[in-house]
C-alpha cells in the first residue's frame, strides 16, 4: 500500500492507502474522487483522468508516453506543465506520499 | 405510472431481429444475468456466440483486448477474411493501431472543442422545435429525434444543407439494415451477397463512398481545410496516407454512427416524458444540476448501441462455460445498463443519477463512443429547448420499434404537445 493525496479546490483532501500495481484512474474511481471518471478503463481514449501531478513529485512520477502526450491535447480543463493522465501512473512503493491535483471543469 | 414494461417471456431469441420490435426483451436479459451471465446463443443465419451480459463481466473484458479482440469484427455476422478487410475501420482494430487512428480524429470531438458547438446546437434545437411545434400533434421522431445529429454531423463535418436529408436516409440505409422500413436489401432475408465488401453490407456504402469524395474534392477547390475529413486524410508521423477503401469506411462509419444513435436517445427520452409527467415537471423546476446528471440517465435508459461484439484470441474459461479461440463474445451494454447490482431501481428514471456508471458509450474499454460528449450536449440542449417550450406532453398513438438487435429504439412516436403559454 502507498498513500496517495488528491487535493480539490474548494473541498477537503482525499488520501487513501493504494494497492501497488493499481493504477491511479482506478484509484481515484474506487476513493469517489470527483471529476476524475477514467470512462475508457486506462485505454487512453477519453482523457477524462487527467491529474496535475505536484510539481514537486514529477520528478519521480515521470513525464506522459507518446499517446498520452496527444490524448492531453483533449481534456476538458486545459494541460498544465505537469499534467498527466492518471491511468497511465501505476501505484509503487517510489510514489509513497504522492500528491495529485484535480483539475475542476468551468 | 410506469414508462415502459418488457413483455418477452423470458426465453427470447436474442439473434432474431423481430425479437427487438416489441421493444427490448428486458425480461430475457434479467434472466440470463441472474441464471446464464456467459450464455451460448444460437446465431440464427450466423454462427452461434457467447451472451455476456453481467456489467461487471463487461467492465472486466472491455480493456482485454488482447483476449477478446475487434480485429476479426465487431458484429453478430459471420465476415470471410476479405469481407473483413473491405469493411474495417478503426472500430475493427485493437490497440495500439486503434490508438494512434483515434488519436488522429479525437481532438474533433474532445470535450473542450465540442463545448464551444454549444451554440450552433442550441440553434438547430430551437429551428427543430419550432417547425415541429407547429403542429399540436405529430411523430415526435421523424420530426424532432431524427432531424437534430445528422445537421449537427454536416456542420461538424462542412456539408452543405440540402444533402442532409439525403445524408439521414442513407445512413438509415446502414445501420437501420434490418429493417424493412429503411432499407431494399434486408441483411437477414435478402441475399446480400454483391454488396459483401461494403460497410454494413449495405449499396448504401457506394453512393456514400462517391459522395464523400466528391465533397473533399470541392472543398479542396474552395480551399477549405482543418475539419475532421481532412484530419484523417493528412499523412501519419510514418508519411502513411489512408486508402479510398479505408476514408470510405470512416466517413460511412461517421454517417451511421452520427446519424443514428442519439436519435434513439432523443425518442426514448421524449417517450418517458410523455409518459412520466412529473419527469417533465423536475426538469421544468430543475436548476443546473439535474442538468448535468439527466442527460446520461436518459443515455442509460435508452441505450441505443445493444451490442458490440468481439472474438477470443484463445481459449479461456468463465463462469463454468469453455470458450475457444475464435468464438464470438457480444457484450450486451443494454443489459448491463439494467443490471440489479450496479443500479438501484435500474427500471426507473432517476433524472439525479449520480455517480452513473451506464455502459451506453461502451465504457471500460478503448472503443468508448469518439462522439460521447456530442451525444451528451445534444441530448441536454434538445430537451431544455422542448421543455422550455412544453406545457403538457402525451402519447397520441401507438409507438413503433426499429427491427434491429444491433442498433435501435423507438421508431414511431405519435405525441401530443401543448405548448407552454408564452410569458409576457
Amino acid at each position: 500500500m502507498v498513500k496517495i493525496t488528491w487535493k480539490i479546490a474548494g473541498k477537503d483532501d482525499i488520501t487513501a492507502d493504494i494497492p501497488i500495481g493499481n493504477t491511479l484512474m482506478e484509484a481515484a474511481v474506487d476513493n469517489n474522487v470527483p471529476f476524475i471518471e477514467g470512462e475508457c478503463g486506462g485505454c487512453l481514449s477519453c482523457a477524462t483522468c487527467h491529474v496535475f501531478v505536484d510539481p514537486d513529485w514529477y520528478g519521480t512520477t515521470g513525464a506522459p508516453g507518446d499517446f498520452e502526450e496527444d490524448m492531453l491535447d483533449m481534456t476538458e480543463v486545459e494541460r498544465s506543465p505537469t499534467s498527466r493522465l492518471s491511468c497511465q501512473i501505476t501505484a509503487s512503493t517510489e510514489l509513497d506520499g504522492l500528491v495529485l491535483h484535480v483539475p475542476i471543469p468551468d | 405510472m410506469t414508462i415502459w414494461h418488457p413483455s418477452d417471456d423470458g426465453h427470447a431469441d436474442l439473434s432474431d431481429h423481430d425479437t427487438f420490435t416489441r421493444g427490448v426483451p428486458h425480461n430475457t436479459f434479467a434472466r440470463l444475468r441472474r441464471e446464464d451471465p456467459m450464455a451460448w446463443c444460437e446465431g440464427g443465419q450466423f454462427r452461434g456466440y457467447w451472451s455476456m451480459t453481467r456489467h461487471e463481466d463487461i467492465m472486466q473484458h472491455n480493456r482485454n483486448t488482447e483476449l477478446l479482440s475487434s480485429a476479426r469484427g465487431i458484429r453478430m455476422e459471420d465476415q470471410t477474411y476479405e469481407e473483413y478487410v473491405a469493411r474495417r475501420t478503426f472500430q475493427e482494430t485493437d490497440p495500439p493501431e486503434h490508438t494512434r487512428t483515434r488519436i488522429r480524429v479525437g481532438k474533433a470531438f474532445s470535450k473542450p472543442v465540442i463545448d464551444r458547438q454549444s451554440e450552433v446546437v442550441r440553434g438547430l434545437c430551437c429551428r427543430i422545435l419550432d417547425t415541429a411545434l407547429e403542429q399540436e400533434e405529430f411523430d415526435a421522431a421523424a420530426l424532432i429525434s431524427r432531424q437534430l445529429p445528422m445537421r449537427m454531423l454536416g456542420q461538424i463535418l462542412g456539408i452543405p444543407k440540402q444533402d442532409l436529408d439525403w445524408l439521414v436516409t442513407k445512413g438509415d440505409e446502414l445501420i437501420a439494415n434490418t429493417d424493412p422500413e429503411y432499407t431494399d436489401h434486408i441483411l437477414d432475408r435478402d441475399d446480400t451477397q454483391a454488396y459483401r465488401f461494403m460497410p454494413f453490407r449495405s449499396p448504401a456504402g457506394a453512393d456514400l463512398f462517391r459522395y464523400a469524395k466528391r465533397l473533399m474534392e470541392e472543398r479542396r477547390t474552395r480551399g477549405e481545410g482543418g475539419g475532421v475529413l481532412d484530419l484523417i486524410l493528412e499523412p501519419d508521423d510514418g508519411d502513411n496516407v489512408i486508402s479510398d477503401v479505408e476514408f470510405r469506411n470512416f466517413f460511412c462509419l461517421l454517417v451511421a454512427a452520427g446519424n443514428d444513435t442519439t436519435r434513439y436517445t432523443i425518442s426514448a427520452a421524449i417517450h418517458a416524458l410523455a409518459c412520466r409527467p412529473e419527469l417533465l415537471e423536475q426538469l421544468k423546476r430543475g436548476d443546473d444540476a439535474i442538468w448535468r446528471t439527466a442527460p446520461d440517465e436518459f443515455i442509460r435508459w435508452a441505450s441505443p448501441t445493444m451490442h458490440f461484439r468481439r472474438t477470443a484470441t484463445r481459449d479461456f474459461e468463465l463462469h463454468g462455460k469453455r470458450i475457444r479461440e475464435g468464438d464470438k463474445v457480444v457484450y450486451w451494454f443494454v443489459s448491463a445498463n439494467r443490471d440489479e447490482t450496479r443500479f438501484d431501481r435500474p427500471f426507473d428514471i432517476d433524472l439525479s443519477r449520480s455517480p452513473n456508471p451506464h455502459l451506453a458509450f461502451g465504457q471500460g474499454g478503448p472503443h468508448i463512443c469518439l462522439g460521447m460528449w456530442l451525444a451528451r450536449m445534444e441530448t441536454r440542449i434538445l430537451l431544455q429547448e422542448l421543455v422550455r417550450r412544453t406545457a403538457r406532453l402525451e402519447l397520441a398513438g401507438d409507438i413503433e420499434y426499429l427491427r434491429s438487435n444491433f442498433v435501435g429504439g423507438i421508431k414511431r412516436l405519435p405525441v401530443r404537445v401543448i405548448p407552454e403559454t408564452p410569458s409576457t
